[in-house]
């Protein structure tokens, strides 16, 4: 039972760091249109930049902060890249994006060299029911779920969380009443980025980040956001959670080596039975 | 007249290439053709029937695994080497049924997936060797003619070049073909038109792997192992920046894109060994060229290379290169 309790919680820290990834995608996807392949890299910085700053001797707390504010950085670089010239469609821009996370890749080996990097974090552990659980884990939950509360308060509640919301509901409509959607496309990209960053910087002292993580990170965060057609972020969030809790539980009573193929096999029949449910011409037209 | 004298003056470089170049320039020349063998596929993929596949090394993959294991289990080599694209092509028809019903990136993210669990599988499984791979792969050879030179496989390798290029002309040049056009610019338009959308989809995405598999079958041959390692995601990005940068949907602009890049990062590559150059140096200059040439030619020549050239220069307004 304790074991279990444990594999919950550590799979739940998992789940929450695909969902802030899978936000950022969701975020970007309904401003823009635009499916960001870089998203992954955004918390492939973030860590490395974590894990050099405290080795520089950088305070926590100064350092995670400056990291994920490089990675918002890094995603307004995506988001000007993927949509600053006019007419891009968004499959150019895909492949785009695509683009810049290889480039990332020769950026970050230049300065990071291409072996794993950790950063220390919370190192104490806490015990919850008979299970050890480790600080960390309990961490990246909460900050997790004050960036989710965060997140529906500034879509909900301020100016430009509105703006943005109309940028996705009808672009053509937020145009008419003065909203600059190219703008809060590139507002959207860096939001992406700020929470691609955090889960970077969550993650990387449970497990080393090297500059190829940003495979796994993507397909995973893609996966959870594909629950939620792309377009929902609380179902996206619902899907993360299921899946990091079900590759931690195959992990943890031994069917670890198959955890990648159980997420990505999960991902393949979910967008297939969505694109079932769809027509062609709907597909078309949006 | 003028297409058809250039069209004998390549062939006869080819021909003549692999007589004088030495064996490292072989090698290249090898793997140029090669990729150029993937890219006509994925150039046909894109451009015609508008489809993106980031999982092309899977196929590759397939077909150097099929031959490997026929040709280490006492197959004759040429039965291996003609399994190879039937695999890929099968693999593509099984798998394309549900898989072609998604679009866009939801497509290139569910063929980026099939290619990690493939390359995970084929790490794990016994009889694929995990991630050690297959090795001790038999020569190539017909009957008792074993190739045993580089120069027999960049020979080998052109004519299986030349054997994808004229399919896809053929195929591009038939009324499939205009069909193939027709439903990459809207599917309900073509479907009202009569056209089998959901099979000439499913027909070009196994064209373009039987393509990838036959690039493959003659891979594992020339190198004599195959291993999980040998086509990482990026091999498929690669035929992607290749098919972009030449042109999508024409011929010999998959070539001509395969070509440039291949040039490029060898010639780099060059650069980047000389003494004195970070030991990063390689893997950086390749993952930045690659990076920068994608970005620049889907932003600013999004026809690519050959068609914007050919535009430039003929008076053909269409731009088009076949």
């Amino acid at each position: 039972m304790s074991a279990f309790i444990g594999y919950l919680l550590n799979g739940l820290a998992v789940g929450c760091a695909i969902a802030l990834i899978a936000s950022g995608l969701v975020t970007i996807y309904r401003v823009t249109g635009v499916v960001n392949f870089a998203q992954g890299t955004f918390a492939v910085v973030a860590g490395l930049c974590t894990s050099s700053l405290l080795g520089l001797g950088v305070p926590h707390g100064v350092s995670e902060v400056a990291a994920v504010l490089v990675a918002a950085l890094a995603g307004l670089l995506t988001g000007l890249a993927a949509t600053g010239k006019r007419d891009t469609t968004p499959l150019s821009s895909l492949i785009v994006t695509l683009g810049v996370g290889v480039l990332a890749y020769a950026v970050e080996i230049v300065l990071w060299g291409d072996q794993p990097r950790s950063a220390p974090g919370l190192a104490s552990s806490v015990t919850i029911a008979g299970a050890r659980v480790q600080t960390q884990h309990l961490l990246v939950i909460a900050v997790t779920a004050a960036t989710f509360v965060l997140l529906v308060l500034f879509f909900g509640r301020t100016y430009l969380g509105k703006a943005l919301t109309a940028c996705a509901s009808n672009p053509f409509a937020a145009r008419v009443i003065g909203i600059d959607t190219r703008l809060m496309g590139l507002l959207a990209f860096a939001l992406g980025g700020l929470l691609g960053g955090i889960a970077g910087v969550l993650v990387t002292p449970l497990r080393p980040i090297s500059f190829d993580t940003d495979v796994t990170l993507i397909v995973n965060g893609f996966a959870a956001a594909v629950f939620g057609a792309l377009t929902r972020p609380g179902v996206a969030l619902g899907g993360a959670l299921l899946l990091g809790v079900a590759e931690t539980m195959a992990a943890g009573y031994g069917y670890g080596s198959h955890q990648l193929e159980v997420a990505l096999g999960l991902m393949l029949v979910v967008m297939v039975v969505q694109a079932g449910r769809r027509s062609t011409i709907h597909q078309e037209t949006v | 007249m003028k297409r058809a004298a250039a069209g004998l003056l390549i062939a006869a470089v080819t021909l003549v290439l692999p007589a004088v170049l030495d064996d490292s320039s072989l090698a290249v020349y090898i793997l140029l053709g090669l990729a150029a063998m993937v890219t006509v596929g994925v150039s046909l993929l894109m451009g015609y029937a508008g489809q993106v596949s980031l999982g092309q090394g899977a196929f590759y993959a397939i077909g150097a695994y099929t031959a490997a294991l026929l040709a280490l289990n006492g197959v004759p080599p040429l039965a291996g080497l003609i399994a190879a694209p039937v695999a890929a092509a099968a693999f593509a028809l099984v798998i394309g049924t549900p898989l072609l019903r998604l679009r866009g990136h939801h497509l290139a993210f569910a063929t980026l997936a099939m290619q990690l669990i493939l390359l995970s599988l084929a790490g794990q499984l016994d009889f694929t060797g995990g991630d050690i791979g297959l090795q001790a792969i038999p020569r190539f050879g017909i009957g008792s003619v074993e190739a045993e030179s580089a120069s027999a496989y960049a020979y080998l390798t052109w004519a299986g070049l030349a054997l994808v290029m004229l399919v896809t002309h053929n195929v591009i040049a038939s009324r499939p073909g205009r069909a193939l056009r027709a439903l990459a610019t809207s599917e309900t338009a073509a479907a009202s038109a009569g056209i089998p959308v959901g099979r000439y989809k499913l027909v070009v995405f196994a064209l373009s792997a039987a393509f990838a598999g036959l690039a493959g079958g003659i891979y594992c041959f020339y190198t004599g192992y195959v291993a999980p390692g040998s086509f990482p995601v990026l091999i498929s990005i690669q035929y992607i920046v290749m098919a972009v940068v030449g042109g999508l949907g024409t011929v010999w602009g998959a070539v001509v894109g395969a070509t440039a890049i291949t040039l490029l990062v060898q010639g780099l590559d060059r650069v980047a060994n000389l003494p004195g150059m970070p030991t990063y140096a390689p893997s950086v200059l390749s993952y930045a060229v690659y990076a920068l040439v994608l970005i620049l030619v889907v932003l600013f020549l999004p026809r690519g290379l050959l068609p914007t050239f050919a535009r430039r220069t003929s008076s053909n307004p269409r731009g088009n290169s076949r």
